[in-house]
Formats: C-alpha cells, structure tokens, sequence
C-alpha cells in the first residue's frame, strides 16, 4: 500500500517539532493539521492534544517528528527515534527536509514490528522498501477548511458518521480541527506550533458587532411579522364565508402569491437561531442578497416614477390605450362577419357569434370608461408598493394586465368551449359511423352495433357539425392567437420575477470572489520528482461550476413552470381545453 | 517511448507522451496538432469574401466590419471553447485518477476521480457520429452496490486516440491498478 | 432460447470447447468465413427471424466462422453488445418508422454499415426477412462494396394489391444481383421466384429449425377434466385472429369441457376480449398476454391440441413446436405449412371458420375417445425432423458457394439492373447505385480503409481475443482476481 501524509504548505519551512494530525482510517493516509516546536514538555503536549480533541471532536494525535535541520545544527536520529516511544503510536513518521533540496524524506516504523525485532535494523530494511511508497500532498490549510466539497450530503449531516470518501475525510478533518488554529504565534504560552493564522483580527470585531445587532433586529422583524400573520388569519377565520371569493382571487392575483411569498423568506430569515448546516446557511445568504436587491431596485423604479410626475403620465395613457384595443378588436369582429381572408362562412352563425362578441366589447368599454376617473390614484396609491422590491412592481403590472385584459380571456374562454363541444361531437359520431363506441368503463373502444333510427340522427348531426365547424374554428382560431400573446407576456413577468426571487446572488459572489468556498473537487500537480524523495503533489482545489452553482442553490420557489410540454400544449389547443399561463404548485390541488 | 507514430480516427497525426514520475504515477499526454494556418485562412477568406459580394450589392458597410467582427469572434470562441489542446490522463496509485483538457486558449478543466469510487479502466466500444470507434474509459462503483457500475467516464473524449495508443495507455494504466490495490 | 442457452453455455465451457476443438479439425478442409448477419429483426424483439437469426448464428461459431448480428437500436439498447460465445450485435442508432422497420433513404446507413464490414473484415452479408429495410439497404451496400451477398426470405407475399406489387418491384431490384437466396420452404421458393423474377437455380431451400431440448411433452400437465386447445402467435391480422374470434363462441357452445389457453399480444387482441365477453366465456378462454420464449413451453405442455389460423405462413415454427410438445396440431392449409410436418401428425383444414371448425370436432372426437398417439411418440417422431445443426450446415455450403462467386462490377451490375427490372425501375435504381458508389468513394476518401481500427475477434468458444490483442479479456480476468 501507499502511504499518503497530507502536508499543509504553511508547515512547509517550519522549525523541527512535532506533527499533529490524525490518522485517516481505512484509507491509509494522514493529515498533517499543525507543528509543534522544540522545546516542550512531553506531559503538556499530551494534555494540549486532549484538550483539542474534546474540542474539536477530532482524533488528534501526535503523528511523528519533523525535522528542517538548520544550518550548523546536528542531525537527532537519535533522539528523534526516542521520541515515538514517548508517544506511543500504531506508526511513527519521520519526515526530514534537508537544505537545498526540495523534496521531503520520510521514514515509517511500526510499532508492533519494532517491539518484536531490533528496532534500528528493522526501520533500514523498511526504508529501502517504502521509500518510493509515499506521497506527499501539499494543501493550503485556510482554502481547505474554508471549502465545502460537493455534492454535499442531502439531508442533516451527521458529524458522527464518517463519510466514505477519503478527500471528504480529509476536507472534515481539516474544517473541524479550527480551535487547534487558535494559537497564536505570538502568544506567551507553553507550547509554539506552526499552521495557518488569520491574519487580521480588527475586521473580525466589526463582524461581532453586526452579529450582536442582528439580533434586536430579528427579533423586531419576526415581531412584525407575527402581527401581520395574526391580522391575515384572523380576518380570513372570522369572515371566510363571506369572503370566499377575495381567498379565490387572492390565489389568483399574482401579487397576493408575490406577498406570502416575501413573508415566508423574511420568516426563515428571522428565526434567531443560527444557520444548521452549510446548505442552510447558504439558504439564508441567498435569500438574504436577492431580497436587498430586489428592495434597491425597486426602489431606483419607484424614484424614477415620482420624480417627474410619470405616474400621472402613465395613467392618461393607459385609458386611450385600452380604447385602442378595443377599437382594433371591433374592427376584427366586423371583418370575421364579413368573408375573412375570402372563406365563405355559415352567415347565420358568424352573425350571430359576432354580435354576441360585440356586445361583450360594448360592456367591457363602458366599464372601464366609468372606472377611468379613479385610475390616476390607485396607480398612484399601488406604485408605492414598488419601495417592497422589483418584484412587487412587476408582480403588479402582471395582475393589471390581466386585469385590463379580461375581455380577450372572455372571448378565448367562450370560442375554447364552442369548439371544444364541437370536436367532442364529431369524434364521437365519428366512431358511430364506424360501428365503434367508447367503453367508459374499460377506457377502451368497442364495437357496437346500431340501429339505423340511431345511424341517421348521427349522421345529421355528424353533417351538421361538421360544416358549421370552420365557422366556430376561424373565432377560435383568432381569439386563441390573441389569449397567447396576452400570456406570452405574461408569462415573461412571471419568469422574470421567479428568477429575481431564486436565483442564488450570494453562492454566485462566492464563486466568483472566493473560488475556494465552493469546491467541487480537487486537482492535482506534479511538483517534483527528484529520484530518491518521495513523491510530492500539491493539491488544489477546483472551484464549483457557475451550472452548478445555479442548479444547487437555487430557492425553491412555488416553481412557475409552464404546465405542459409544448407538444402537450398544441394538443390541448388543437382539441380546445383551456389554456392558462403558468400555474402555481400549491394551487396544483384545487 | 515516443517514437511510434499514432493518430486519431480520422487519420491526423496525434502524439503520446507518458512521464513516469514515480512507480505508482504516470502521467499520459495526447496531443493533438496545432491549428493550421491554411484553415484559418480558408475560413477567414471564404466569410470576408462572402460579406464582400453581399457589400457588393448592398452597399452596405456594416457588413464588411460585421464579418470581421464575427471572424474575430468566432475564432475566440473557437479557441476557447472547441479546439482541444492537449489532453492529460495522471494516475496516482492508490489516490485517484485525474482528467484533463487544455484548450488551445489555455483554459483548463480539470476533474479528479478518487480510486475509492472507481471499479476499473476497460477499452470499450461505440458509436460515434458515424463511426464505430474503440475508447478508453473508467467505470465508476455505484455507492449502494460495490460490483455494479453506476456510470462511465471517457477519457481522452477530444482527440479521440486509435486503439493501438490506447492499449498502450490500458496497459500501463492497469499496471499500476494492479500494483496497488 | 436465447436465455437458455446462454445458461447452459455459460454451466458448461468445457463442453463447448470441445466441441470447438472438434470443429477446428473439420475446419482443415473447409473454409472459414466472417459473415454479418443483418435484419430489422432480433433480440430483444421476439419472433421467428428472430430465434432464427441467432440460432443459426451460435451453430456458424460452432463450426468455426466469426459471425457478427447487424440490427438497429431499440430504445436505450444501442452500440455493440455480445451474447453467448462472443457473439457480437451492432445495435446500430437508425430510425425506426413502422413495424420494427427501419426508414430507408439507401444513403443514410451508409457510413455505419462500411465502418462494420471493414473493421470486421466482412467476407459474406447474410440479410434476412423481406420486411426488413435494413436487410435490402445492406445487401445493396454490400453490393457496392464488393461483398459476397445472401439473403434469406421468411415470408410469403401476394401479388394482387398495390403494397405487394410495390414490394415485389423492390424485391426484384434487391434480389435481381444478389449472390443466392435461401428461403425456407418450397412453397416459399416457388413464391419468391415469382415474385422477384429470379432464376430458381440460385435459390435454396433450408428450413427453419426448432430445438427439440426446449419442447419436450410432459402429460402431466394436461387437465383431464377438459380439452385445451392452445394458440400461440401474435395477435395480427396475418395469423388470422379473426377466425379464430369466430371459432371461439361456436365450438365453446357445442362442448362445454372445452378451454382456450391463448398466448401473444397485439392488435387483434380486442378482438378476442370481446368474444370472451359477449360470450360470457371468462373461465373458458384466458388471454395470457405476450410471453417469453422461455414460458412457451411451459403454455404448450398444458393443452391437448395446438390450433394455427394463420391466413398466409412461410414455414410455421409454431406447429412444430407444438407438435414437439406432443400435442395434436389443427392448422389451415396456407402456404409452406403442408409441407412441414407429416400429414398424419397434422390437420388440415382450409381458412374459414366452417372448415377449421370440422377440422377442430373430428380432433377433439378422436381425443374424446383417446384414440390418438401418445405424446411422447409424437416428440420421438418431430425431434429429429429439424435441427439447427443441420440448417447451420446447409447454410455453410451456401457460403462456400457463394464465395466462389464473382461479384458484378458495377458496369454489369448497371445492365443487369436495367434488363431485369424494367426500364424505368432499373434506371432509377441504376442511379441510385452510381450514387451509392459514389458516395462510397467519398467515404473512403474521408476516412481510409486503413485508419479504422480492426475490431478485436471475440467470436468463438475458445475466445480469440485472449490470443489477439489481449486488451479486454485482461480487465476480465483482473476483476475476477480482484474480488477473490
């Protein structure tokens, strides 16, 4: 087997001591986490290693000896090799660098060998076999234990069992033993040990301060919160009878949805305990991020629109423009009664649909015509909810254009039923004609014989349908065509505002400005060979893919997916079911 | 060990480099031939002279800075994204195997595939565009079930080596699989 | 079988290389081909081109030839697979259009084809079944490339209505410069001569086989309570499942002790669903659904007669199975099926409810009275009738003849196709063949013959490729060694 010591690189030129470290079960490495100095006392060691370990939940042992001769300095063979029986242990590394050369020489003796031949003469033999037997894997200490390796475990992670992969073992063990980092190198203690220091503990002061005013501040907010919970419920449960169709539009609006959806975010924001958990932690960060800036950017609109009164001028377009629409729609009923594009219709039934769909318009029109005197000020009153975030704005402007657009919903809705019926009819005295039937029972066609009074009302009303359905399909057609640009648009809103709500701003900042943070693996270098050391590989780690990075962190939200593949879709509208724009999951069961 | 000649399946020239850094790692590089300058020059020549005869009968100047743009562009991309380097195979004992491509504009991905996960390295057969071709590829345990292969990760997917090189490669892969486990 | 057989093979590899060895004497004075084998139709789709297909495939190994299955993918079932004794199939990615088959452009299959007759050193193309577009686009390949051609028909065909005329046309123009034909009764010969105009020296006759080790009767199984009459096809319109929806409700009238035991799936399948309901006949007649070859046995040992109502049949697997089973066999009198067992073992009535009927009481009669041979007699007689040992070896001297053919250059080949097939059908095809050469030459062009890698031989019981170039065979053997 081969022996693998992972060596952090900050040990590198260390001064001779002791490497502390843990052995990797199972897998036959070692990481090396830090170097304790000569001189020290055997007996404060064992009690400085103990301590970290019930702080670290780590196995920290003491590993072997390192030694950087300096220059006029004797080597200790020797009293190196007295040191493993001071520390009892399965296997004693001897790692030495000499001056001038940058490869590592390491010696392994065992213990239960040792005990049962003449110790000096069994570690030669040893030597010569194993010298080529191990790898030297250099690390970055800060990198590794800042890192969370990918794909992370789904569902809480347990920090008893071990994970089965040894980079994984070796990310953890890293990661965990951070109280052995604590010891500072200027420190008047006992003991001097080498290993990753932070730098700088002044801006570490501000990040305290700002914890310890979180804390007033989430509380403030789930307090609001809470109130705002309690009136939303009480009103429903007192009044849900009477109210019962505002809960129905509430679902349907997209700005209700848009609400309980930034309540449930700032909820999970709020809860005062701290983040369990990487994926958790990550959660909160994102939804933190894509909140404050979807509240700045709302609030760059909302300065946009109060500063040179273009609310006003919004407000005095909107009325010509929905006349505008309904004048173009008038114009396209009056030329679908006509002979449209040269088809000769059944003149009977184009008229009568025609006059029906004109007098819809008719009502629509002066509907809005009584409204128009109160627009100005429910825009007015309605933009000011744009200072909540972007997506409240577009939210907004989504229910209003269903909203000044329910004329067309009405026409597709009427023109899907007609000829909805329509097909329905033929196909099954299609199958009449044929001698078949629809088995409901077995969900299957069966074959039946008919009488011939039967045979010939199906095959009237088979003759009717039939020439009276290119008439039903033109006004299907047409209005179809208008309901799918209205819900195209639509549709863009929504997408927009989905993907300002899930996608993942602050995974996104770390992998681009901490590459480290976020690690899908690692990769390896040959950093040199020179014949006689060990071999000796400098690990680095390979950053997440931005893919990747996206797909892992996105919020779930209430997924606004289009609802049906798009062969699925033409289906539906060939056939004449009803289409909507995007359905929400939690109305999936209504 | 470099002296036979290989190429890829469709005929170019491609060389093998294997560096033995110590018993139990051994490095394979394959690569492929440089970009030729007679193919850019094709292509560079049959865009611009295509954006010309369209200038021709439009009149139309932004056309011509139109093409140069999109050769300029087009060539980035191509360098970027699509022309492959060199690809490396390092196989550490008892550690892992890592999979590399270099792409002519030095971007570099990297993937490293512990040996804890990996069942084995075997020549396999397929079929690609339209060719039947030998490749070589790892076959990954499946966590639940240890004799099982959960998938397969090709190696050398790019310059897409001939069998006699890829034996070449198995062989002295399995060498050290076999020494180590 | 398929199953099966790989069991056996793969319980004893002793018995297999002996029998490898005892054919590579034989081998001395025979020659040794590399054939490809290719049809729409094989594993894991089910039927008898099939079991044919690869029956005869595993018997060529036996005898020492490198055998190789061209098909094309079903569903996730695509690139190179092998089966039992290295037996390797190219699932080949080609679009399926309609029944299996293939869509055919001639071009397209092209490129796929040469990389498999090059790399396996292809000496001889055998292409089955008539249906099978992948078959006439690889013997029209073949042709181009200059390779020895065989094709074996296993079905019958009409000549009245427009797809037949259709189809014979492209028969004609397939077969018309095809080395040799092999169809699989006479009846089936004399069919195919008419309809592809061929000379009846090139065609042979080599029949289908059964392995008499799968359908062995067992009396026991048989409920004597009652008469059980099975059918075993698929339900379609060709096996005439709609006389046997006629028969049903009719003979269940008239004897009440009498069951249907009805295996196989398809179309028609509603049809028989609604007899049994409009019959109230649910305890009578049981629908078994498709099944396994490995179940067939199994179905067939339970009854006492086996009914066939094909309306048009080549040579009917199916009856000498079932006759293997012991069981007495009413079929209709169409096609090859007279000529495939002895008149006194079979029943023969024409195609009409009426007469299958008639045909149907005298047997059920005769079982009443228990005056009809015994099982196992029957087994004893059909067993060795037709073996695959026996087709593999006729087959082999169709090879050996072949090979010593001349294929036609292409100048000839362009006559013969314009003085065969018409000259407004021959002119087309004529062009389409310089095409077809032409895109040739431009695949050769783009990838020379010299840079696809050989494809290393696993064919055979004594595995070649352990003595080639041992690449696979190591990681093998270093498996088994590792988990040890």
């Amino acid at each position: 087997m081969v022996l693998k010591i992972f060596f952090p690189q900050c040990c590198n030129r260390a001064e001779s001591g002791l490497l502390v470290g843990r052995w990797i079960s199972g897998h036959d490495s070692a990481v090396v986490l830090a170097v304790i100095h000569y001189p020290f006392i055997p007996g404060q060691v064992k009690q400085y290693i103990q301590q970290m370990q019930a702080q670290s939940g780590v196995e920290l042992t003491v590993l072997g000896s390192w030694s950087l001769p300096k220059e006029g300095q004797e080597s200790m063979e020797s009293f190196l090799r007295d040191l493993s029986t001071i520390f009892p242990q399965q296997r004693w590394l001897q790692v030495s660098r000499q001056m001038g050369k940058m490869g590592f020489i390491c010696e392994v003796v065992n213990r239960n060998q040792t005990a049962l031949a003449p110790p000096i003469l069994l570690t030669k033999k040893q030597n010569e076999e194993e010298e080529e037997k191990v790898i030297f894997v250099h690390y970055e200490q800060r990198k590794v234990m800042l890192s969370q390796l990918h794909p992370t475990e789904s569902g809480d992670p347990d920090p008893n069992t071990e994970p089965s992969s040894e980079l994984k073992q070796v990310f953890q063990t890293v990661a965990r033993s951070q109280p052995l980092f604590f010891l500072d190198r200027y420190d008047d203690g006992p003991l001097k040990s080498t290993h990753w220091q932070s730098e700088g503990r002044e801006a570490s002061i501000i990040v305290e301060l700002l914890k310890q005013a979180s804390v007033p501040l989430c509380m403030l907010i789930s307090w609001l919160l809470a109130l705002w919970t309690w009136i939303s419920v009480s009103s429903v449960s007192c009044r849900i009878f009477s109210l019962y169709p505002l809960r129905f539009l509430s679902s349907k609006l997209s700005t209700c949805v848009q609400i309980s959806y930034r309540t449930e975010h700032m909820r999970t924001l709020s809860s005062p305990k701290p983040a369990a958990g990487h994926k958790q932690f990550m959660r909160k960060g994102n939804i933190l991020v894509s909140f404050l800036v979807d509240v700045g950017l709302g609030i760059l609109l909302m300065s946009w629109l109060y500063r040179d009164d273009h609310i006003a001028t919004l407000a005095n377009m909107l009325m010509p423009a929905a006349d505008h629409v309904a004048k173009e729609l008038e114009e396209l009923l009056q030329w679908l009664m006509g002979a449209p594009a040269g088809l000769k219709m059944n003149r009977a039934l184009d008229q009568v649909l025609g006059r029906f769909f004109l007098y819809h318009i008719h009502l629509w029109i002066s509907y809005i015509h009584l409204m128009s005197p109160f627009i100005e000020g429910i825009l007015w009153y309605g933009g000011l909810s744009v200072c909540l975030g972007l997506t409240f704005a577009l939210s907004l402007l989504s229910d209003m254009v269903a909203l000044l657009t329910f004329h067309i919903y009405c026409f597709y809705v009427y023109g899907a039923r007609l000829y909805c019926l329509k097909i329905y009819g033929l196909s099954s005295l299609w199958r009449l004609f044929r001698g078949k039937k629809w088995n409901v029972l077995r969900q299957r066609v069966d074959s039946c014989s008919y009488d011939v009074d039967q045979l010939f009302i199906g095959t009237l009303l088979f003759t009717i349908l039939l020439f009276l359905l290119p008439t039903t399909a033109l006004y299907y057609l047409v209005f179809t065509l208008l309901r799918l640009v209205v819900v195209l648009f639509q549709g863009i809103l929504h997408l927009s505002v989905d993907f300002i709500n899930s996608f993942p701003l602050f995974a996104m900042g770390l992998r681009i400005f901490r590459p480290y943070r976020l690690a899908e693996g690692v990769k390896f270098q040959v950093l040199c060979d020179e014949p006689g050391t060990a071999l000796h590989l400098l690990m680095e780690i390979n950053p997440l893919k931005c893919s990747t990075v996206v797909q892992t962190y996105r919020t779930p939200t209430y997924s606004c997916y289009p609802r049906d593949s798009w062969a699925a879709l033409v289906k539906k509208l060939f056939v004449g079911e009803l289409i909507y724009p995007w359905r929400h999951k939690s109305t999936k069961a209504d | 060990m470099e002296d036979e000649a290989f190429t890829d399946i469709s005929g170019k020239p491609i060389s093998l480099d294997c560096q033995s850094h110590s018993s139990f790692c051994r490095e394979f590089i394959i690569s492929s031939p440089k970009v030729s300058m007679g193919k850019v020059m094709v292509y560079t020549c049959s865009v611009w002279l295509l954006a010309y005869a369209v200038f021709f009968f439009t009149q139309n100047t932004a056309v011509l800075s139109g093409a140069i743009l999109v050769t300029l562009v087009g060539m980035m991309l191509h360098i970027h994204f699509v022309k492959v380097d060199h690809e490396s195979l390092l196989v550490i004992g008892s550690l892992g195997i890592q999979v590399s491509s270099s792409y002519a504009s030095g971007r570099e991905i990297t993937t490293f595939i512990e040996m804890s996960k990996i069942k084995d390295i075997v020549i396999n057969e397929a079929i690609y565009m339209h060719q039947i071709i030998y490749y070589l590829c790892v076959l990954l345990k499946d966590p639940s079930e240890p004799d099982a292969v959960s998938s397969v990760v090709p190696l050398f997917q790019s310059s897409k080596p001939r069998l006699n090189c890829l034996v070449k490669v198995y062989k002295s892969c399995q060498e050290i699989l076999s020494k180590c486990q | 079988m398929g199953q099966r057989r790989k069991v056996a093979a793969g319980n004893n590899p002793s018995s297999q290389r002996n029998s490898g060895v005892s054919a590579e004497a034989a081998r001395v004075h025979s020659r040794k081909h590399n054939i490809c084998m290719v049809s729409d139709f094989f594993y894991p789709n089910m039927g008898g081109v099939e079991s044919h297909i690869y029956q005869l495939s595993q018997c060529l190994i036996e005898k020492g030839h490198k055998v190789v299955i061209v098909t094309h993918a079903y569903g996730r079932r695509k690139g190179v697979r092998y089966l039992t004794n290295g037996l390797k199939v190219y699932y080949l990615p080609l679009q399926v259009m309609y029944n299996q088959s293939t869509a055919t452009t001639c071009f397209h299959s092209l490129p796929l084809m040469r990389c498999v007759f090059v790399r396996e050193r292809i000496t001889v193309v055998h292409a089955h079944s008539s249906f099978s577009a992948m078959a006439h686009d690889a013997l029209f390949h073949a042709k181009t490339m200059g390779l020895n051609t065989v094709f074996t028909d296993h079905s019958l065909f009409g000549f009245a209505d427009l797809s037949s005329v259709l189809t014979n046309k492209l028969l004609t123009v397939s077969l018309c410069d095809t080395n040799h034909i092999v169809c699989v009764s006479y009846t089936s010969k004399e069919n195919t001569v008419l309809r592809a105009a061929l000379d009846p020296e090139i065609v042979s006759v080599i029949p289908n086989a059964v392995d008499p080790t799968d359908f062995t009767p067992d009396p026991s199984q048989r409920q004597d309570d009652r008469i059980t009459i099975v059918v075993i096809s698929r339900l379609v319109y060709r096996k005439g499942i709609d006389l046997l929806g006629g028969i049903i409700p009719e003979l269940c009238l008239k004897h009440p002790y009498l069951h249907f035991l009805i295996g196989g799936e398809g179309p028609k399948r509603i049809v028989l669903e609604e007899v049994r309901e409009k019959y109230q006949l649910h305890d009578r007649v049981r629908l078994l659904g498709a099944l396994e070859h490995k179940d067939v046995r199994g179905v067939l040992v339970q009854g006492h007669i086996f009914l066939n109502t094909s309306l048009t049949e080549a040579f009917c697997m199916a009856i000498v199975e079932g006759a293997s089973c012991g069981l007495q066999v009413v079929s209709t009198r169409v096609g090859g099926i007279p000529e495939v067992l002895p008149e006194d073992l079979i029943t023969l009535c024409e195609p009409t409810v009426r007469s299958l009927c008639a045909g149907l009481e005298a047997v059920i009669a005769l079982q009443r009275s228990g005056n009809v041979p015994s099982p196992a007699s029957i087994h004893a007689r059909v067993r060795n009738l037709y073996t695959w040992r026996n087709v593999a070896e006729r087959t082999e001297k169709v090879y050996d003849r072949v090979v010593g053919e001349q294929v036609l250059p292409l100048d000839r080949r362009l006559r013969r196709l314009r003085a065969h097939c018409g000259p407004v059908a021959g002119s087309i095809f004529a062009f389409v063949a310089v095409l077809d050469f032409l895109f040739l030459l431009l695949l050769q062009w783009l990838v020379p013959d010299g840079v696809m890698d050989l494809a290393v031989n696993a064919t055979g019981p004594q595995q070649q490729w352990r003595q080639e170039k041992s690449n696979k065979n190591d990681c093998f053997v270093e498996d088994a060694s590792r988990s040890f």
